[in-house]
């Protein structure tokens, strides 16, 4: 069966984190929750992703200490993403979905050089696929350098959102194939395709039924 | 009704043979002689019934020669009355049953369509013995009981689908309701930032609809 999830509706409304935390934060964490997420409402800072990590620890049941710390650190993260996105546009309000986009990129542990050089290729266009596709190759021990030449030669080879998640699928793809290949000849070879790198299969919307042995 | 005529009484005699049909005036003794005719003729003709004689002239009738195809056609056109009895109690049954293979064939073929900024994503784990798998995340708040996963055939494989915006989504499945596992399928995994080593699953939903920029890329 296939459900339909949208976005959290206060999170679409831009309804107010309050009435979404009370009665899921324990109340001993609220105060201090409540004052992380004004802090980065005052600085123009998304406050959605601490909403979330809010709500996830809670939902997870982690003691306060430790769920206001979560809090806390995604709110840093949160102002080094902005510094980063700030030296890029430097003529204007850091967009929020920019800042949110490289703050998850560095919980994904993706140094903030990188970010900063995958966000200058083409500061005005999301810049959440190609972060993403850089942490994905980091994640497969693709040199963070290497990777990020691979992703900006894709880009500049006309490779735009989504597809250059299709980069980082492909050298993995390469790296797994039969023989062995060493990351650089996976590299090497995903650059001599580009800009035709295969296209993920994209789920299709229909309800399959699984039988025993598929 | 037409009126009977009286017969005369003089020929009633004759005809009874109480008197000598000669001493008759002439019309009468020619009415007598009509009357006898037509008695003795009766009494000749042979004893056969109606029905015999409708047999007789079926018999004679020779079948009209028509050839298949326009015999089938003419029986195909011909108006027939069908009496249907039906019992209320059966026919409320029969319609029941109809409407409900109506709507079961309707609503299985019936999905959520992803809109332009809608992807569909597949969750599948691996829970042998699990009395339930659920999952729960960013996308729907961390809030449990909107997405059960489900396992038909009992054979420990849970799976299940859900339209998410597009986009990055970090989740976790809940198996049995209390026990927290990250997708082993999920390929992604992002530290949860509360110091505990705990790592959440990453799943990126691509929009169902592929832009033309997209498209063009590959040509």
């Amino acid at each position: 069966m296939l459900v339909l999830v949208g976005a959290p509706l206060a999170a679409q409304n831009g309804g107010g984190a309050a009435s979404r935390l009370a009665g899921r934060v324990p109340p001993a964490a609220l105060p201090a929750i409540d004052s992380l997420i004004a802090a980065a409402v005052a600085e123009s800072l998304p406050s959605e992703p601490l909403v979330q990590k809010a709500l996830e620890g809670s939902a997870k049941g982690v003691p306060t200490d430790r769920l206001v710390n979560g809090v806390r650190r995604s709110l840093l993260q949160l102002r080094e993403a902005r510094v980063l996105v700030g030296r890029v546009m430097p003529d204007q309000q850091a967009p929020e979905a920019h800042v949110a986009a490289v703050s998850a990129a560095l919980a994904r542990g993706l140094a903030p050089a990188i970010v900063e050089r995958l966000l200058t290729v083409a500061p005005n266009e999301p810049p959440g696929p190609v972060l993403h596709a850089a942490a994905d190759l980091v994640a497969h021990r693709f040199n963070p350098d290497s990777a990020a030449d691979l992703l900006v030669e894709a880009h500049n080879k006309g490779l735009h959102g989504m597809r250059l998640l299709d980069v980082a699928v492909a050298a993995d793809h390469e790296l797994q194939r039969a023989g062995g290949r060493t990351h650089a000849d996976a590299l090497a070879r995903v650059r001599a395709l580009l800009p035709n790198v295969p296209t993920a299969e994209v789920p299709p919307a229909v309800t399959r039924r699984r039988t025993k042995g598929s | 009704m037409m009126a009977m005529s009286p017969i005369d009484p003089g020929l009633q005699e004759a005809l009874d043979g109480v008197r000598d049909p000669g001493t008759l005036p002439m019309d009468l003794r020619e009415a007598y002689a009509r009357l006898m005719g037509a008695a003795n003729l009766l009494q000749t003709l042979p004893a056969v019934s109606v029905a015999a004689r409708v047999m007789a002239d079926i018999h004679d009738l020779k079948p009209e020669r028509i050839r298949p195809g326009p015999r089938l056609m003419r029986w195909l056109a011909r108006p027939r009355a069908v009496t249907l009895r039906l019992r209320p109690a059966w026919t409320l049954a029969l319609a029941a049953g109809l409407a409900a293979i109506l709507l079961i064939s309707t609503q299985s073929t019936r999905s959520p369509i992803p809109g332009p900024h809608q992807g569909v994503a597949q969750f599948v784990g691996r829970f042998p013995g699990a009395r339930s798998v659920e999952v729960v995340g960013s996308f729907n708040d961390w809030s449990r009981g909107s997405l059960h996963l489900r396992d038909e055939n009992h054979d420990g494989i849970w799976h299940g689908a859900a339209v998410l915006p597009a986009g990055p989504h970090e989740y976790m499945f809940v198996v049995d309701g209390e026990r927290w596992v990250p997708d082993p399928l999920a390929g992604r995994y992002v530290d949860d930032g509360f110091g505990a080593g705990g790592e959440n699953s990453l799943l990126i939903v691509r929009p169902a609809q592929a832009s033309l920029d997209d498209d063009a890329t590959l040509r």
